[in-house]
C-alpha cells in the first residue's frame, strides 16, 4: 500500500533544462549520474488523469483511470487518487502521506464508498505491486542511489539521444533484484529504459519511456510501459490533462474529501 | 518344403552372422536413440477433450500440482528454530532452478490481513525470525485467527507447518527429486521433515519401479533359465531359447529407437510379454524335435530339423500371426503409449517367430543335436500323458461343472474389480511414501486436488453476490458431505475473508456481502494490497472465469468420483446464473485417463477375440474350430479379472495390459493344441489315440512352457514393489489358466465335439 508522491516521481520524472552543460564537464561517476537524476528538483503540485493499462499473457486488457492530486508540503508529501472507471469502482479513493523522516512511515487511507467507511491501511510490504501493475511500488519510487553500487557499462544512443548505460547493483543483498540496468539520458537526467534482474540473477522485465512531454520547464514523463517478461504481462501507464502548480487547495488531502469524492 | 528347409541349413552360419549382425544393429540404435519418458503428462492423449480443457484451464489459473514439505514438531511449531527451518526451507526452494518464486508458500510468504476497528494492516507473519517469548506467542496468535493459513499451511494442532511448492509439469526430473529430498534430510531434527505431494509422488514411483525391475528381472531369467534347462535337458538348446527372446526383445526396442519413439512405463511389458510369447515358440520345436528322435532314433541331423520345421512352422506361424492380431487390436486405444505398446509387442512376437524359425534350426545344424533318453523311459513319459488323458476324458462332466463354477465366481469376482488411478495404492501400506501422505492428509485438507472450473457467459459474473453465495454453498456441501474431501478454496472464500477484514474482523460478517460494487471494491483493493497473483489462481482478470479447488485425502479415482458426484447436483443451479461446470487438474486428468484406458482396453479384448475366432476358423476352415479355439483367451481373460476383484487387485494401466497376455497365450496353445490333434486325428482315425498322442506332443510342450513362465514370473511375488508383484501373480495365473483350460476343458469340448471325427464316430455309433 504505498504510495509515495516521491515514490511516484519516477512517473514524472522532472526535469530542467540547466542542470548540465553550464560548466565543462569533467568525467561522471555511475553514482554521481544517479544522484543527478536523484536530485532533479520536481513540480510542488501536480494534477493528472493516470490510465492504466493492464495487458495479460493472452493479450486480454483491463483499463483503469484514476484522478490524481499531489501536492508537496516539505516536510511532508500528499497524494490523493480517485477511482474514475471502471464503474464498480468509481469513488473509490486513496491517500497517501509521505515523510521526509526516513524513520516515519507514511500514512495511508482508503475509502471503499460501497463500504462508506474510510480505513487506514499499514503495510510492510515495500516488493508489492501496484495496484495488480508489473510495477513495485519500489520501482515508482526514487530509490536512493547510495543504497547501490553503480557503474558506467557504456555509452549508446537511444531514439537519437546519447545515454550513460548503467548497472546498478543493490548493497542490500536480500532486496528484491540483483540488478538494475539504467538508460540515462545525457545533460536531461532522467531514464529513458531499465532492465530489472531478480533475486537470482534472472532478467525480469523492462522499463520503457514511451513519450515525454516539456510543460512549464519540466519534463513530465508522460507515457511509460513496463514489460515483465517472466510473466508475460504488460502495464502502459499514461497521464492526460497534466497541470502543474495549479494551487491546489490543502483541504483536498482529507478523509472528508475522500469521502466526497470528485 | 523339407527340401528347402534342407537347403536352407547349408546356410546356417551365414544365417545366425546376419541375425548376429541385424542385432548388434539394433542395440546400437537402442543405446543411442533411447530415452525413457516419465513425465506422465505425456501419456495422456492431448488432443481428448477433457485434456484439452484441462490444459487450457491449467494456463489460466497456473494450476499446477505442488511438492508439499511438511515440518513437524511435537512440541508445536511457534519456537526460533522451527521457524527458522520454515525460512530458510523457503528460502532454499525459492533458490531452485525448477521453482518459481511466486509458486512458494509457507508461513515465512503468507501476508496478514488483519483488520481493526478504523483501519487494514497488511504485514507478513515475520521475516527476521524473532527469539522473545512475546513475540513468538504474538505470531501464533496472528495464525490461529487467520483462517488463509490457519488449518491450510499450519496444522490446527500447531504442531506441522508446511512449504507448497507448486512446479511445472516439464520441469520435474529424477535430480530434482533427489535434490528436494537431500534438501528436507538436511533439516532433520529434532524436527521431523516430511515431503509429499503428486510430483514426489510420481517421482517415487519412477525411481522405484525400474530400480526393483533392475533387480529382479536378471533373477527371473535366471529362474526361467533352470527350468528351461531342467525341462529340455539341454543347456544348448536353453540358452538358444533364451537367445531367441532376448533378440527379439532387442530387434523390438531398437526398432522403437529408429522410430525415435520413447520407451513409455507401459513399454516395460514388452519383454514380459515376449518372455511368456517367446519361449513358447522354441518349446513346442524342441518338444517335437525331442519327440521324432525317440521315435526315429537313427534320424540324420538334417532330417531331424527338416523335419521339425517342416511339422511346426504352420501353428508356430499360426500362433504368431494370431498373437500380433491381437496386439495390433490395441491400435484402438486412444493412449499412444498403449498404442505403441500393441505395436511392438507384435513386432516383437513376429521376431520371436521369424528367429525361431531361422536361428534355432541354425543353431541345431551347426551345433551337435543334443542327445535324448532310450526308449524305456519314453515310454514312461508317455504314459503319464495317456493316463492323465484318460482321467481327463472320463471326467469331463467334472470338469465342465469345475469349469462352470469357476466362470461364475470369476464373473462375480469381476463385479468386485474397481479401477483405481490412485498412485499412492503402488506403494506398500507402510512404506515410507504413504505413511507421509497419510501424516500430511491427518493434518491438513489432502494431498490431492481436484479443479473445478466454472464459466460464466460474461465478464465480472464472478463479482456478483448470487455467484459467489452459491459457490460457497457447493464447497459446504461437498466438504460436509464427504470425509475425504478436507478443504476447498475460492474466490469466495477471499471475498469472505476481505468482508471480515474490513469490518474489523467481527464474525458476523464472514460471509458474502450483497452488493455487488463492494465485491468489486474489495476485489480492487486486494490486488492493490495483497499479491494479486494469488488471485489470479481462483479467477481470470475479467472475472468471468473461476477455479474452484477441492482437497482430498486420497488419490483414488473412487473418491474423485464421489466428489464428483456431488459437485454434479449443482451443475443446474450454476446454470441458470449461465454458469458451466468443467474439471481440471492432474487428479482429473488421471481418472479420464485411466478410464480411457480401461475403455480401450476392454473394447481391443473384444475386437481381438472376434478377430481370433475369425481367422481360427479360416485357419481351420472350420467355424467351430474357431469357437473351440477361443475357449481358453476367454478363460483366461475372465479369470484374470475374477481374481483380480476377488484378491482386491484393482485395474490399473499395468494390470489391464496383463489380460492381453490371455490373448497371446491362450490362443497359442489353442492352436498347437488343435493342430496336433488335427494331424493324429487323421493319422490315428481314433478319437481316445488321437487325444493321446496331443496330450503327449502338444500338452507336454504347453505344459513346459507354462512351468518355465510361471517359475519365472513367481520370482516377482518376491519383489518389494506391488505392480510388479501383481505383475507376477496375474502372468503367472494367466498361464496356469491357459495351460489347464487348453488341456482339459477345451480339449473336452473339442472331444465331444468330434470334430475330426464326424464320420467315423457315426461308425462307431451306429455299430
Amino acid at each position: 500500500m504505498k504510495m509515495k508522491l516521491r515514490n511516484f516521481i519516477i512517473l514524472i520524472i522532472a526535469v530542467t533544462f540547466v542542470s548540465g552543460g553550464l560548466f565543462a564537464q569533467k568525467k561522471l561517476t555511475g553514482l554521481e549520474i544517479m544522484k543527478k537524476v536523484y536530485n532533479r528538483p520536481s513540480p510542488k503540485e501536480m494534477e493528472a488523469k493516470l490510465t492504466m493499462t493492464l495487458i495479460s499473457s493472452s493479450g486480454s486488457k483491463r483499463v483503469r483511470t484514476i484522478k490524481q492530486f499531489i501536492k508537496d508540503f516539505g516536510k511532508v508529501e500528499k497524494k490523493i487518487m480517485f477511482f474514475l472507471a471502471p464503474a464498480d469502482v468509481r469513488n473509490t479513493s486513496f491517500m497517501n502521506w509521505s515523510y521526509d523522516d526516513p524513520n516515519k512511515d507514511d500514512d495511508q487511507w482508503i475509502y471503499l464508498p460501497a463500504l462508506k467507511k474510510v480505513k487506514r491501511i499499514s503495510s510492510d510490504s515495500k516488493g508489492d505491486y501496484f495496484m495488480g501493475s508489473d510495477f513495485t511500488y519500489d520501482d515508482l519510487g526514487d530509490r536512493n542511489p547510495e543504497e547501490d553500487n553503480h557503474k558506467i557499462l557504456r555509452m549508446e544512443k537511444v531514439n537519437g539521444l546519447d545515454c550513460y548505460v548503467i548497472e546498478s547493483t543493490p548493497k542490500d543483498e536480500d532486496y528484491m533484484y540483483s540488478k538494475t540496468i539504467t538508460w540515462v539520458v545525457k545533460d536531461r537526467w532522467y531514464g529513458v529504459k531499465k532492465d530489472f534482474y531478480d533475486e537470482d540473477g534472472e532478467y525480469l522485465k523492462t522499463l520503457t519511456l514511451k513519450k515525454a512531454e516539456n510543460i512549464k520547464g519540466y519534463w513530465i514523463i508522460v507515457t511509460v510501459e513496463m514489460f515483465n517478461k517472466q510473466k508475460n504481462h504488460k502495464t502502459i501507464m499514461h497521464l492526460s490533462d497534466i497541470k502543474i502548480d495549479t494551487g491546489i487547495p490543502s483541504r483536498m488531502f482529507t478523509e472528508r474529501m475522500m469521502k466526497r469524492g470528485l | 518344403m523339407e527340401k528347402f528347409v534342407k537347403k536352407s541349413l547349408k546356410f546356417s552360419i551365414l544365417i545366425i552372422v546376419v541375425i548376429l549382425a541385424i542385432t548388434v544393429f539394433f542395440a546400437k540404435i537402442a543405446k543411442d536413440n533411447s530415452r525413457l519418458e516419465t513425465n506422465l503428462d505425456k501419456y495422456m492423449p492431448q488432443d481428448h477433450p477433457a485434456f484439452k480443457y484441462s490444459n487450457m484451464a491449467e494456463e489460466w489459473f497456473n494450476i499446477k500440482d505442488a511438492v508439499v514439505i511438511a515440518i513437524y514438531n511435537k512440541n508445536g511449531i511457534f519456537n526460533y528454530t522451527t521457524l527458522k527451518k520454515i525460512k530458510s526451507i523457503t528460502k532454499e526452494l525459492g533458490k531452485m532452478k525448477e521453482i518459481r518464486k511466486e509458486d512458494i508458500t509457507s508461513l515465512y510468504t503468507a501476508d496478514n490481513i488483519v483488520g481493526t476497528e478504523d483501519g487494514l494492516d497488511v504485514r507478513s507473519f515475520y521475516k527476521r525470525v524473532p527469539k522473545s517469548k512475546e513475540k513468538l506467542e504474538k505470531i501464533k496468535n496472528m495464525v490461529v485467527t487467520n483462517d488463509m493459513v490457519y488449518g491450510k499451511i499450519v496444522s490446527k494442532n500447531l504442531k506441522v507447518a508446511i512449504v507448497i511448492a507448486r512446479i511445472d509439469d516439464d520441469v520435474f526430473s529424477q535430480d530434482f527429486y533427489h535434490r528436494i529430498l537431500k534438501l528436507a534430510k538436511k533439516y532433520e531434527g529434532p524436527e521431523k521433515i516430511y515431503v509429499a505431494g503428486r510430483p514426489i509422488v510420481e517421482g517415487t514411483l519412477a525411481y522405484l519401479m525400474p530400480k526393483d525391475m533392475k533387480k529382479m528381472v536378471p533373477i527371473v531369467i535366471i529362474f526361467i533359465l533352470g527350468v528351461l534347462w531342467f525341462l529340455l535337458k539341454s543347456f544348448k538348446n536353453t540358452i538358444t531359447t533364451l537367445i531367441v527372446v532376448l533378440i527379439s526383445t532387442v530387434w523390438t526396442f531398437g526398432l522403437m529407437a529408429a522410430f525415435h519413439i520413447p520407451i513409455y512405463a507401459v513399454s516395460t511389458m514388452i519383454p514380459v510379454m515376449l518372455i511368456a510369447i517367446g519361449v513358447a515358440y522354441g518349446v513346442h520345436l524342441y518338444s517335437h524335435l525331442e519327440l521324432h528322435m525317440k521315435e526315429n532314433p537313427d534320424i540324420s541331423k538334417t532330417d531331424a530339423i527338416a523335419n521339425m520345421v517342416k511339422e511346426m512352422w504352420k501353428p508356430v506361424m499360426m500362433a504368431a500371426v494370431t498373437t500380433m492380431v491381437g496386439f495390433i487390436s490395441l491400435l484402438t486405444s486412444q493412449v499412444y503409449p498403449v498404442k505403441y505398446f500393441g505395436l511392438f509387442s507384435a513386432f516383437g512376437v513376429f521376431s520371436a517367430f521369424i528367429l525361431s524359425m531361422l536361428f534355432i534350426p541354425a543353431v541345431l545344424y551347426v551345433f551337435k543335436l543334443p542327445k535324448f533318453k532310450s526308449k524305456k523311459e519314453k515310454e514312461e513319459h508317455t504314459k503319464i500323458y495317456f493316463t492323465a488323458t484318460e482321467k481327463i476324458i472320463k471326467n469331463k462332466k467334472l470338469v465342465i461343472i469345475i469349469t462352470f463354477i469357476v466362470l461364475l465366481l470369476s464373473i462375480y469376482g469381476i463385479t468386485k474389480v474397481w479401477i483405481s488411478s490412485s498412485f499412492l495404492a503402488k506403494f506398500e501400506k507402510d512404506s515410507e511414501i504413504r505413511k507421509t501422505d497419510k501424516f500430511v492428509n491427518e493434518n491438513f485438507g489432502g494431498t490431492t486436488t481436484l479443479n473445478v472450473i466454472l464459466e460464466g457467459k460474461k465478464k465480472d459474473t464472478f463479482k456478483t453476490p448470487e455467484v459467489l453465495s452459491l459457490m460457497l454453498k457447493m464447497q459446504d456441501k461437498v466438504t460436509k458431505s464427504l470425509p475425504v474431501v478436507g478443504d476447498s478454496f475460492s474466490l469466495a472464500d477471499f471475498i469472505k475473508r476481505m468482508n471480515k477484514v474490513m469490518h474489523a474482523d467481527k464474525e458476523e460478517f464472514n460471509n458474502i456481502p450483497n452488493n455487488k460494487d463492494l465485491i468489486a471494491q474489495y476485489l480492487l483493493l486486494y490486488e492493490m494490497s495483497g499479491d494479486p497473483e494469488n488471485l489470479w489462481r481462483v479467477v481470470d482478470d475479467k472475472y468471468q472465469k473461476a477455479n474452484l479447488t477441492f482437497q482430498l485425502k486420497s488419490d483414488d479415482s473412487v473418491q474423485l468420483k464421489k466428489a464428483i458426484k456431488v459437485i454434479e447436483t449443482f451443475r443446474d443451479k450454476f446454470e441458470k446464473l449461465g454458469i458451466k461446470i468443467n474439471y481440471a487438474g492432474s487428479g482429473y486428468k488421471a481418472l479420464v485417463f485411466t478410464d480411457l484406458l480401461l475403455e480401450g482396453q476392454i473394447s481391443s479384448l473384444l475386437v481381438s477375440l472376434l478377430i481370433v475366432i475369425v481367422l481360427l476358423t479360416l485357419m481351420f476352415k472350420n467355424f467351430y474350430i474357431g469357437l473351440i479355439g477361443s475357449v481358453p483367451i476367454i478363460l483366461t481373460a475372465v479369470i484374470n479379472f475374477g481374481v483380480m476383484g476377488w484378491a482386491n487387485i484393482p485395474l490399473s494401466s499395468t494390470t489391464a495390459l496383463i489380460s492381453s497376455i490371455a490373448i497371446g497365450i491362450g490362443i497359442d496353445y489353442a492352436i498347437h493344441f488343435i493342430d496336433r490333434y488335427r494331424i493324429y486325428a487323421k493319422e490315428f482315425k481314433d478319437k481316445d489315440l488321437a487325444s493321446k498322442h496331443t496330450m503327449y506332443h502338444s500338452g507336454r510342450a504347453i505344459l513346459f512352457n507354462a512351468m518355465v513362465v510361471i517359475a519365472g514370473f513367481m520370482v516377482l511375488v518376491f519383489s518389494v514393489f506391488p505392480p510388479n508383484r501383481n505383475l507376477g501373480e496375474l502372468v503367472s495365473l494367466n498361464m496356469f489358466t491357459s495351460f489347464l483350460g487348453t488341456l482339459t476343458i477345451m480339449f473336452i469340448i473339442l472331444y465331444i465335439k468330434n470334430i475330426y471325427f464326424k464320420k467315423e464316430v457315426k461308425n462307431e455309433n451306429e455299430a
